[in-house]
């Protein structure tokens, strides 16, 4: 009988305490904004891949995406903002966070990032975000304040006007648990 | 004087025609003849180790443009540069920031510049560039967190490209004097076209058409070193033109020509007017071809200012 306990109580807690779960990115829409006072230009990536390993009720996300993949409507600004970005050189932007495994259960989450991105990293504190779970799904939505100073740029400039210091990015994602 | 120097056309021409192609080319046979340097060399740390992943950037001191390589496995870098004089910098994550003020690379010989680092804080304070996947201090630096490898990411897609970034450096260094000359030739362009009013009629002046000459010639030199900017402009291998930029292209294929003719054009027309003729032949074409040639260029420069 106290055998048959153990077993269920195991059955029963490897699930809640012990075993890691795995999150994965399945869609996501990155928008950064750049304000000018001629211009105000979105570029956007939906090429971003992230990956969530939770163990002992802390999940890491690790989210990485080209710099080369936002697209902002104009092949030239494109390039231009590969060069401000220095985009050749660091190709790949990655978002580092840990949340508590509960956080998923939330309708919103404060999560500290860590942004490498043109060879600077920098780091955010509580960025809140949005969460909306369906259907085994986890929308996530919110904006990074990012800066082009956080990351030692200089504002590109536009008939000899430049843009604003203040880069948000919009993060539009689609989690699913595994 | 003018009127003297215009007065026999024909002459002008292949002048005026030599002359554009001279404020065209000159700059460019001039940056052939400069070719292309190396700085190279080993960072190490005080024992005689290799540094990995040191970021050595190297500044010209006579352009202000800089170009960045990180240190291989074997703390070997390589930047190629234009031939100059360059401040460099070895940074690397626990070492002391090292500025070497002045390094010179020619274009003919490969400089070599090995740099030794010392254990300690950073000089400057600023945030240390590390690789990606490389964080020690990383809030996702437990031993379950997720790596690029994971995403699908390979080192090959991480790895810099230093020379497609001096190459974007120098694209967008040109078409930044690009857009500066082309907004000063606005200038020009637009008191020639209000000058041509007094310039043209049956009852103007020989001082009116000599001002007007004037600014026409000093918007055509303009505009030709503006657009050797942009044709000089290195091209990203594998881009499509996409957007406004591809309206701004269309319309240089009609004020280009455009800004050839109507000097021609407004020669003759010159020429005719001081012979006390009415204007005549093809040389009534200036003034159209003109105000084509200036209202493609407004068009072009608005493409790229103002989001329509």
């Amino acid at each position: 009988m106290n055998r048959k306990i153990l077993i269920a109580f195991l059955f029963v807690a490897i699930p809640t305490f012990g075993a890691d779960s795995q999150w994965v990115l399945q869609q996501s829409t990155l928008t950064y904004h750049v304000s000018h006072p001629l211009h105000q230009t979105d570029g956007v990536s939906h090429a971003a891949k992230g990956k969530g390993v939770c163990h002992a009720g802390q999940c890491d996300f690790l989210i990485a995406v080209p710099v080369k993949s936002f697209d902002s409507g104009d092949s030239n600004r494109d390039l231009h903002m590969l060069q401000v970005t220095r985009g050749a050189e660091f190709p790949v932007v990655t978002v580092r966070t840990r949340l508590p495994e509960s956080a998923a259960a939330s309708a919103t989450i404060n999560a500290d990032l860590e942004i490498q991105f043109a060879g600077q990293t920098a780091q955010y504190k509580q960025v809140p975000f949005k969460l909306e779970t369906q259907g085994g799904e986890t929308h996530i939505t919110g904006t990074i304040p990012a800066t082009l100073s956080d990351f030692k740029m200089d504002p590109p400039s536009l008939l000899t006007m430049p843009v604003k210091n203040e880069i948000p990015v919009r993060v539009d994602m689609i989690w699913r648990q595994q | 004087m003018l009127r003297n120097i215009f007065r026999n056309w024909h002459s002008c021409v292949p002048g005026l025609v030599v002359f554009s192609l001279f404020v065209t080319f000159a700059p460019s046979l001039m940056s052939q003849t400069t070719g292309t340097g190396a700085l190279t060399g080993r960072v190490t740390d005080a024992s005689g180790g290799v540094v990995a992943n040191a970021v050595v950037t190297a500044t010209s001191l006579d352009a202000g443009q800089t170009q960045r390589a990180t240190t291989g496995t074997d703390g070997t870098y390589k930047l190629e540069l234009p031939p100059g004089n360059y401040r460099v910098k070895f940074e690397a994550a626990g070492f002391k920031t090292v500025e070497i003020p002045s390094a010179m690379v020619r274009g003919t010989e490969m400089a070599v510049l090995d740099e030794k680092l010392e254990v300690g804080e950073q000089s400057n304070g600023k945030p240390t560039p590390v690789p990606p996947d490389n964080l020690p201090n990383a809030p996702s630096s437990s031993s379950t967190a997720p790596s690029l490898s994971d995403l699908g990411i390979s080192p090959e897609q991480t790895q810099g490209n230093a020379r497609e970034q001096a190459l974007l450096d120098k694209r967008t260094h040109m078409l930044k004097i690009h857009q500066r000359l082309g907004l000063i030739t606005t200038i020009p362009m637009i008191v020639s076209v209000a000058t041509s009013l007094n310039a043209g009629g049956k009852s103007t002046s020989t001082a009116s058409r000599d001002l007007h000459t004037a600014l026409g010639g000093l918007t055509g030199d303009l505009y030709f070193m503006t657009a050797y900017y942009a044709i000089r402009a290195p091209r990203v291998p594998g881009t499509e033109t996409r957007g406004p930029i591809r309206f701004h292209k269309i319309m240089a294929w009609i004020h280009g020509p455009g800004m050839i003719a109507t000097p021609i054009l407004g020669i003759m027309a010159f020429d005719q007017k001081n012979k006390g003729e009415k204007v005549h032949g093809i040389a009534q074409a200036h003034g159209p071809v003109a105000i084509v040639t200036a209202g493609a260029f407004g068009a072009a420069l608005l493409s790229v200012s103002v989001k329509f």
